[in-house]
């Protein structure tokens, strides 16, 4: 038994030896999307169930899209036999990255072709923009679509919240194995990758079901409004995600209602919270939540934007309706800050402050590990402990502190990493920002829709600003945006960890 | 099944990663972040950060719930504090490694059982065992006792001598069914044989039969069974005094260590040795004490690679037999590549005898051995199953797979073409890694 074991490990160890040598197993990773694709496949039944239940034309072309994502994820599945099914840290990062871009790829060609048709460049930027849940759409009016494309819409958005490799591993087993753990990594969002259970499949089910009841229960409570089940479904899709894709141009301002916005309010704000949170205060354990020092952090910002929106308010002297200084500033808070990019009414007209201040909440957004973007509260939180170090070091200079996160002490390059991480965003966005003005898009506008995408927030200003869409910005730049919001959702090491010449050479 | 493991050293983290592997709910603890954190990215399985005689440490880990708990901190009075917390907690099973032969005395166990303890994993002892086991059986290279020896498994290398040598398989095995050639392991690939396949010098052969039918593989491989009497050892290590005492008697052991306070220390706790005071790696030492003309020489030095080195001048110097503490995971393939008979490794035994341990709690899980690239399992037939409907040669077996025998009631016996399988036998299955969950499918 022991020499058998002894054998057994040779090979374990062979692998992780030479785990970095290896070639990239190219026809497992084909295999995988294949599994990936049929999955994205079923889902494209869903409009065009929709599609048939309002006798529209675009029936056909949902029914032809999942049929031909069908058949080309059947074929890579199953015309492809890998002789080594071994997926090491590479194949994760290489799988994940190409996922969203596959994922996007095949969920464009309904666009392409619907009774409002758009070009390849257009229906791409409007799938990422969907998957990666930023929700600037490059549609002039949503409320012509027909209700299978709108389904369609805000069900990219409600699969990229959670994530589609989460979702894969809730429901394949076959990556229920180390190397699903390092597609776990790569997609989900934050510094740390907290699991909640043993075994990653187990984990991702446990992260859905809580996706699921949230959205099952915001379904419900909007349909008991004013809304009808379509739109109660396509909104709670696009509100549980942080996505904010309407089925109407005026957004849920077309119900006009506090009940519709306060509901989408509470759940924005849960979409914003730390998925593994809610599960453990879910199984009773509320005191987690309160020794979460994100958790507080998240309330905290809130609470405190509240004030001084609602000051500017007053001071604008736009404090007319109680609405004015209650739900609507929280609402404008929590869309930002949740990075769903909703606008409440007449927010422009609140002061520059409030613009200024709203610029930060799209930043840094919510809780990492939710649904949300940004580079995450937590970062926020490193950032401002390790500075607060750094000022009382160049006093004290031979103190030792460590920066605290919800009483852990974490390690040097932890933090380091953190800080890598923000500077490279600011670059991302910079570098973005760039590319546009090289279009000959205004410095102002350049600079905000390359920050907008890569934050997934989707807010627009200037000539993509409210009311104006993301229409005129030239092809390329959509190219361009549409790689921002890739970059973005999947917090830049997973993408840019593939232009790297360390990452390829053998 | 839940499994929490206590101690994330190198047997604890290797016997994490063996079982997540094997789709175990795995949960680590141990009080390094560091240690735990490329496990944790790396493996599909759940580490915690926390002390292992803290309840609430424990708790967190859903000691609760686990069905095994496996504590195996480098502090042996820690491991039994461990499990007892834990047994108070809720755990099903407990095991803790230690480091004292008098805690695995029968008159003892009682002390454990009453504190919580419910097995208890000795590794130089084990190692002890097995190098024991290694001169006994000298003429083989693996040798794995199933279901308590009803059938055994026997890998034996062929030399040029060997008389099937050069033959095919169905010209010799239809004339003897005292066994069946399960497996052949040349070079890095493991085949599963069929009639046809023709037998060449250094292959090795896995064979299974039954015990009495044994010695008959002697003869048919051209190898000869041969008492070892001098045993030289190298380092006077905790594995050469159990060794010492476990069979000083059977053997005439010489120890050779080169730490004066070592040898000073060996005469009292091996008084059946010669001690030697020496390095075993200065070919002239070796010779002034005749490791010449001993018969087996056993490297269990601290270093895997003087292990290694030694063995193979002793080899040079004609000893037949040789025994090397290999440490180093990595080094385990080159080291049989080399031509060393039998190879230790301490951690990868405490971690085989925690499966063990796992396999009897689970009746289920039927896993039993695994080979470079195959595995052997011994499966449980169930009522009205595939391999019930017929005698085994219409069943059309999938390839890459073999039965190798089969235990009825309490009997061993072989699987021919002609075996009807009975509902309730227990089947040992030989088949090529990763198609055994295929296989389970044949019999339930």
């Amino acid at each position: 038994m022991i020499a058998c074991l002894n054998k057994r490990k040779n090979v374990i160890q062979r692998v992780t030896i030479f785990g970095n040598v290896r070639k990239i197993n190219f026809p497992m990773l084909i295999r995988v999307l294949g599994w990936l694709l049929m999955i994205e496949g079923i889902f494209m039944f869903v409009p065009t169930v929709t599609s048939v239940i309002y006798a529209e034309s675009d029936a056909m072309v949902f029914l032809l899209s999942a049929i031909a994502t069908l058949a080309t994820g059947a074929v890579m599945t199953f015309c492809i036999r890998p002789s080594n099914t071994q997926m090491a840290k590479r194949e994760g990062f290489l799988l994940t990255a190409l996922v969203w871009v596959v994922f996007s790829l095949f969920g464009m060609i309904p666009f392409i072709f619907s009774a409002y048709p758009l070009s390849v460049t257009d229906a791409f930027f409007e799938t990422m923009s969907g998957f990666t849940t930023t929700g600037c759409s490059i549609f002039e009016s949503v409320d012509v679509l027909s209700h299978g494309v709108n389904m369609w819409r805000c069900l990219t958005q409600w699969l990229g919240g959670m994530g589609i490799i989460l979702f894969t591993l809730a429901v394949i087993p076959m990556l229920n194995y180390s190397g699903g753990m390092q597609m776990f990594n790569a997609e989900v969002t934050g510094i740390t990758h907290e699991k909640l259970r043993p075994r990653i499949s187990q984990t991702a089910k446990s992260l859905w079901t809580i996706y699921f009841v949230l959205t099952t229960i915001l379904t419900l409570l909007l349909w008991a409004g004013p809304m009808d089940f379509f739109d109660s479904v396509c909104h709670s899709f696009s509100t549980v995600s942080t996505g904010g894709f309407s089925t109407h141009d005026s957004s849920i301002g077309f119900w006009n209602s506090d009940y519709v916005m306060c509901v989408v309010t509470v759940f924005m704000f849960l979409g914003g919270v730390n998925f593994s949170l809610m599960y453990k205060a879910s199984h009773g354990d509320w005191r987690s939540l309160l020794r979460n020092d994100t958790f507080m952090a998240y309330i905290a910002t809130l609470f405190v934007m509240y004030v001084i929106f609602v000051i500017s308010i007053i001071l604008a002297g736009h404090a007319k309706t109680i609405e004015s200084v209650t739900i609507d500033p929280i609402f404008q808070i929590i869309t930002t800050i949740t990075s769903t990019g909703l606008t409440a009414d007449n927010f422009e007209n609140w002061g520059p402050l409030v613009l200024s201040l709203s610029f930060c909440l799209m930043f840094f957004g919510a809780c990492a590990g939710s649904t949300s973007g940004g580079a995450k509260i937590d970062r926020l939180l490193y950032l401002l402990k390790n500075t607060n170090n750094e000022l009382y070091r160049s006093v004290h200079p031979n103190s030792i502190r460590s920066v605290r996160i919800n009483g852990n002490v974490m390690a040097p390059e932890v933090v380091d990493k953190v800080i890598a991480f923000l500077c490279i965003y600011v670059m991302v966005i910079a570098v973005g920002g760039i590319m546009l003005t090289a279009m000959g898009l205004p410095f102002m506008d350049a600079f905000f829709s390359s920050f907008s995408c890569v934050s997934n927030t989707g807010l627009g200003a200037g000539v993509t600003g409210y009311g104006g869409g993301y229409e005129i910005i030239p092809d390329l730049g959509k190219w361009v945006l549409s790689i921002l919001m890739l970059i973005g959702r999947l917090e830049i090491f997973t993408v840019l960890i593939l232009f790297t010449r360390a990452f390829w050479k053998k | 099944m839940k499994i929490v493991i206590v101690g994330a050293g190198e047997v604890g983290s290797h016997l994490a990663k063996l079982l997540s592997r094997e789709e175990q709910d795995v949960m680590l603890v141990d009080d390094d972040a560091e240690r735990l954190a490329s496990i944790d990215a790396n493996y599909n399985l759940m580490t915690l950060r926390g002390s292992a005689i803290s309840f609430n440490t424990l708790r967190q880990a859903g000691v609760e719930k686990c069905d095994l708990f496996i504590a195996v901190t480098p502090d042996e009075t820690r491991n039994v504090t461990s499990c007892a917390i834990a047994k108070s907690i809720g755990a099903r099973k407990t095991v803790a490694r230690i480091d004292n032969y008098e805690f695995l005395d029968k008159h003892n166990s009682d002390f454990f059982t009453r504190q919580g303890v419910n097995a208890l994993i000795y590794p130089e002892y084990l190692a002890a065992q097995e190098i024991v086991t290694a001169l006994r059986r000298n003429w083989v290279r693996h040798w794995f006792e199933l279901h308590d020896g009803k059938l055994v498994i026997v890998g034996v290398k062929l030399r040029e001598n060997a008389r099937i040598v050069g033959m095919h398989l169905k010209d010799f095995a239809r004339t003897e069914h005292n066994f069946h050639v399960a497996a052949i392991k040349r070079r890095h690939e493991t085949i599963i044989p069929r009639g046809d396949d023709l037998l060449k010098p250094g292959d090795i052969l896995y064979f299974a039969t039954t015990k009495e039918h044994v010695g008959d593989l002697l003869g048919l491989c051209g190898k000869e069974e041969y008492r070892i009497r001098k045993v030289v050892i190298m380092g006077g290590s905790r594995i050469a005094i159990r060794l010492a005492h476990m069979a000083g008697d059977e053997f005439s052991i010489k120890i050779i260590d080169n730490d004066m306070a070592q040898c000073r220390r060996l005469p009292e706790k091996c008084p059946n040795c010669d001690i030697v005071y020496g390095d075993a790696r200065d070919i002239d030492v070796m010779r002034d004490e005749g490791v010449d003309e001993a018969d087996a020489f056993i490297a269990l030095s601290d270093s895997s690679e003087t292990n290694i080195l030694t063995c193979l001048t002793a080899k040079e110097l004609g000893i037949r037999k040789t025994v090397a503490e290999v440490e180093n995971l990595q080094f385990i393939s080159e080291a049989e590549g080399l031509n060393i008979g039998t190879v230790i490794n301490k951690k990868l035994l405490a971690s085989s005898k925690i499966f063990q341990i796992l396999l009897d709690t689970d009746v289920t899980s039927s896993k039993c051995l695994a080979l470079a690239d195959a595995e052997v399992a011994e499966i449980e037939v169930k009522p009205n199953s595939k391999v019930t409907r017929g005698p085994v040669k219409s069943l059309s077996l999938p390839y890459g797979m073999t039965i190798a025998g089969l235990i009825r009631g309490d009997k061993g016996m072989l699987v021919t073409g002609n075996t009807l399988i009975e509902a309730g036998d227990h089947v040992v299955v030989f088949c090529l890694s990763g198609a055994l969950h295929k296989i389970e499918r044949l019999f339930s």
